[in-house]
């Protein structure tokens, strides 16, 4: 098992090298104390030896001086000295008394016993001990120790002076168990002494206790009787001794042995002790260090663990609780120092939550949040009612101020709409912009009635002109509405029905939609149809229509626009703007436009063929300019079917022309080049320039339908721009014609301004190819007489 | 021991009929011997016992003189010339007496009228010892650097002896024949001369 606690280790690391140390000091403690206890014994037990030595030799001296006042006795003296056999034993008893020997001896000069306390045992026979006899010769006295009758004796010899050695006496004294216990007091050594002589068991005397006494006796026997002091150990009873063993050699050749003995286990006893209370303090240190390491690790580990806690709380996201450790020591700063990273991580990821959640430019909730809160509210609404209302918006023409007034002005309109939708809600309610020009609005209704007004009070943000810098400017929005549970279940079709709502708007030019139940199938229609034009091509479903374009003042129609239909299975005929912004979108705008002009130029070409000399006009998509390979299709086809190319006009839209200028005049230089004749369509509706207009190589402008169609004297405005865009474009040398002319009054008014070609309904809706031959043939316009002239 | 009885020549002096004996006592190592007493024994008569009178004075914690000879029937007397007492006694069978603590000079002399050494001791003082060689001879003498001469000896067959203190075995008596005026030596040799000391002489068998 690992071990992962930071204070653990520490503490376990500090309590081994604690009991290491100990263990140490305990061990050599232990190995000091067996050295000294050795070396002590060994001492002991030469010192007990000395002792012993000591204290026989004193003795000795003792009883040799008792014995010598003895001698000197004068009475005594006299009864030796009288020869009287009965009077010297009697003497000598007496003197036995007096000195407590044990045996009194009197020698003559010649070495021969003269008398003794034993019963005459010894008299007439030379003294036993004559070695020793000798030494007092020499010396004036001896003693020492003997063997007799089979136990250890010191036999004192001093002579009896006359004042010449007239005799010798000598004493023995048996060696008593009381010397022995002198010894032992002395030198707390027990002490054995027997002698060991030719047969017999010898007597033993000694201080151990009685046990340890007779396990000696088994012994005895098996023991060698060394001279030589040596040192052993013995097992005595339960006991183990060191024990010095050595043998005294007597006076008589007899040998008395020796044995001094220290209990090991009582000597081991002071150091056992001293171990023991080594021990005891070593444990009590050991605990003391625990103690104080505990504290110590909790002083260490405790900050640790609040700091590791409070990371973990910064980890799950906990910015609020801030790391409470009031030091001032490095854990205090680290703390301070989470503290202080804790709020910026809070900081930032609010930031962070900001940016993700909200629009950059604007400020506002982005796409994100609103479908967000959005679902939000619908699932309150779910519980407690009453409904959810969304508004999807975008501004009309954003593209348009965008490249004509520059990407920072287009910013900070975006920015200033933002702020004033914020300013027609409620605090509960929710502005976002979802992207581009497209903003969005939230908001709880109580019916749909009430969402109109919403959307009304919303719309109210683009009543005033956009004021910025030096630019003011009006703009409008298409507003679309759709309610929470009325229209949809569920945000994501909720904002695509608002989205329906808001094209529908657009297209009706109505400011404000709601979602017509039913109108998603128009968008999934849509859907379809993008993937059903190309096989529309091939099975045969287009067809062009055309529309005469007539010349004012001949009152005849000179150019036919051809105009495409989609002749559908299930949807019946489809006007252009019902499909061609999909065919933009789905990239086969290209299809379309090749078809149309294929066919345009052998539309042309018959009509050629039966003698009717009309110029035939397509329009061109924005996309057309940017496929640099149509000038040279276009040339190859007008080619192929023998028509001029002045015969073909092409149309191209002002705002499809500023999408990319300079691209643009280059393909339509290219075109004029090869002959072909260019008009601008719906001239007026577009942010072109004087200056651009002017470098185009295009031969006519087509005001826009929007200034034609409520074209009356008394419509001031229209009149103003229509004359003003006729004067402008005869002054630049280009033909004028004016669309969407369906009154007589509106024809009268283009005819007196000089406009010179006119096209409309008051002349001629869109016709097949076969229903226009069938107008050319009968209308008053169609005169062939004049075209064919 | 060597036997070193040297053969003494007998010279015949003067027709007097009193000879001389020449008397050297020598130690083993050839040394002069003082305090030996010689003295010549009359082989197979008695001769009249002496009615003399001698001193052993005490002076100076010692007896003075050391060795005192005298023929028997002698009468000494033991005077204290010290001014402490002295407790004078002999456990010699030849003369066993003692003069209990006096001073100054005993009433009596003390009669030695039996041959043989009386050895003397003070009870008092232990060092004090001293020998009254008594003779049954008018012929001793103390030697001096070695040498005495017995005189005025009658003719008659003698044993000649010598005695010196811590004597242990005595020299062989010599025997001689003295027939008139003439000088006769005799030779000693003491014979104990110490023997070389025991190598060994331990009591208690240590080391």
């Amino acid at each position: 098992m690992a071990i992962r606690s930071f204070q653990a280790r520490l503490l376990i690391l500090l309590i081994a090298l604690l009991v290491l140390l100990e263990a140490g000091t305990l061990i050599s403690v232990h190995l000091a104390g067996q050295r000294t206890l050795q070396r002590s014994i060994a001492r002991e037990l030469r010192v007990g030896a000395n002792v012993l030595e000591r204290v026989l030799d004193t003795r000795a001296k003792q009883l040799s001086d008792f014995l010598r006042v003895l001698a000197f006795d004068f009475a005594f003296r006299e009864a030796i000295a009288s020869g009287d056999q009965p009077t010297i034993t009697s003497a000598l008893t007496n003197s036995r008394s007096r000195i407590e020997a044990d045996a009194v001896v009197l020698i003559g000069l010649d070495g021969t016993v003269t008398a003794d306390t034993l019963g005459g045992r010894m008299a007439g026979r030379p003294f036993p001990f004559a070695s020793l006899l000798k030494v007092a010769e020499e010396r004036g006295e001896a003693s020492g120790t003997v063997s007799f009758s089979g136990r250890p004796y010191q036999f004192v010899i001093v002579p009896v002076l006359g004042p010449r050695p007239i005799a010798w006496i000598c004493a023995g004294f048996e060696i008593e168990e009381r010397v022995l216990t002198d010894v032992r007091h002395l030198a707390s050594l027990d002490v054995s002494i027997w002698t060991s002589s030719a047969g017999g068991m010898p007597a033993l005397m000694s201080t151990l206790p009685p046990e340890e006494r007779n396990d000696l006796v088994a012994q005895m026997s098996a023991m060698s009787n060394p001279l030589q002091p040596v040192e052993t150990t013995m097992q005595l009873g339960n006991a183990t001794y060191a024990t010095l063993m050595q043998s005294l050699r007597t006076a008589d050749g007899s040998r008395v042995n020796t044995l001094l003995q220290r209990d090991l286990e009582e000597a081991r006893r002071p150091f056992a002790t001293l171990e023991l209370q080594i021990f005891a303090l070593s444990a009590l240190l050991l605990l003391v260090a625990v103690a104080a390491a505990v504290t110590f690790g909790r002083t260490v580990t405790r900050p640790l663990r609040v700091l590791a806690e409070g990371a973990g709380r910064i980890e799950r996201g906990d910015y609020v609780s801030p790391i409470a450790l009031k030091q001032q020591d490095e854990f205090g700063q680290l703390a301070t120092a989470f503290n202080q990273m804790q709020s910026a991580i809070a900081a930032r990821e609010d930031q962070i939550m900001f940016q993700a959640s909200h629009d950059a430019l604007t400020g506002l909730p982005n796409r994100t949040l609103f479908i967000d809160r959005l679902a939000q509210s619908i699932v309150a609404a779910r519980r407690y009612g009453p409904s959810v209302g969304m508004i999807m918006m975008d501004v009309d023409r954003f593209k348009d101020i965008n490249d004509t007034l520059g990407h920072h002005f287009g910013d900070q309109l975006l920015i200033e709409i933002g702020r004033r939708l914020e300013q027609t809600i409620r605090a509960s309610d929710t502005v976002a912009r979802l992207g581009g020009d497209e903003f969005a609005v939230k908001f709880t209704a109580d019916n749909a009635e009430h969402a109109a007004q919403v959307a009304v009070r919303v719309s109210t943000a683009f009543d005033a002109p956009f004021v910025l810098g030096d630019v003011s400017i009006d703009v409008n929005a298409s507003l679309g509405i759709a309610l929470f549970p009325d229209h949809a279940d569920d945000p994501d079709t909720l904002m695509k029905r608002a989205d329906i709502a808001m094209y529908d708007a657009k297209k009706n030019h109505s400011e404000i939609a709601i979602y017509e139940p039913g109108r998603d199938e128009h968008s999934i229609r849509r859907l379809s149809l993008m993937m059903e034009l190309r096989q529309a091509i091939a099975r045969d479903e287009l067809e062009l229509y055309f529309q005469p374009k007539i010349d004012v003042v001949s009152e005849r129609v000179v150019h036919a626009e051809a105009l495409i239909r989609w002749n559908h299975p299930k949807h019946g005929v489809m006007r252009p703007d019902e499909f061609i912004p999909l065919a933009e979108q789905s990239g086969k705008i290209s299809l379309v436009t090749k078809w149309v002009i294929r066919n345009a130029i052998r539309q042309c070409a018959e009509w050629k063929r039966n003698g009717i000399d009309l110029t035939v006009a397509v329009n061109l998509s924005a996309l057309d300019l940017f496929d640099s390979e149509l000038p040279t299709f276009i040339t190859g086809l007008l080619s192929d079917a023998g028509v001029a190319p002045e015969k073909l006009m092409l149309e191209i839209t002002e705002s499809a022309i500023m999408k990319d200028a300079t691209y643009a005049q280059r393909i339509l230089a290219d075109m004029k080049r090869r002959g072909i004749c260019l008009a601008i369509d719906d001239f007026g509706t577009g942010y072109s320039s004087l200056a651009h207009l002017k470098r185009l190589p295009v031969d006519e402008l087509k005001i826009d339908k929007s200034f034609v169609l409520n074209l009356t004297e008394s419509a001031t405005d229209d009149l103003v721009i229509v004359r003003s865009t006729i004067e402008l474009g005869h002054n630049m040398g280009l033909v004028v014609i004016a669309e969407g002319v369906e009154t007589s009054e509106s024809w009268d008014i283009l005819k007196r301004l000089g406009c010179d070609m006119a096209q409309g309904y008051y002349m001629s809706p869109p016709l097949p190819a076969k229903k226009f031959g069938e107008w050319l043939e009968s209308s008053r316009w169609g005169n062939g007489e004049s075209s064919r002239a | 021991m060597r036997s070193l009885l040297a053969i003494a020549a007998a010279f015949v002096t003067l027709p007097l009929a009193a000879a001389s004996i020449d008397v050297r006592v020598q130690d083993a190592r050839g040394g002069v011997m003082r305090d030996a007493v010689v003295y010549a024994v009359p082989e197979g008569r008695q001769l009249p016992l002496a009615k003399k009178t001698a001193v052993m004075d005490q002076k100076n914690r010692m007896f003075i003189p050391h060795v005192l000879a005298v023929q028997t029937g002698t009468s000494i007397r033991f005077p204290n010339s010290d001014d402490i007492r002295h407790h004078v006694y002999s456990f010699s069978p030849a003369k066993p007496f003692q003069l209990p603590l006096y001073k100054g000079t005993p009433a009596n002399p003390l009669l030695f009228s039996k041959a043989g050494v009386v050895t003397l001791g003070c009870n008092i003082h232990d060092q004090m010892s001293a020998f009254i060689v008594v003779v049954d001879t008018p012929y001793f003498e103390k030697t001096d650097s070695g040498k005495a001469t017995l005189s005025g000896v009658e003719p008659g067959r003698y044993s000649v002896r010598v005695w010196y203190p811590d004597m242990r075995d005595e020299p062989q008596p010599q025997t001689i024949n003295v027939t008139g005026d003439e000088r006769v030596a005799v030779s000693f040799v003491a014979g104990h001369a110490a023997a070389p000391p025991a190598a060994d002489h331990q009591t208690h068998g240590h080391p």
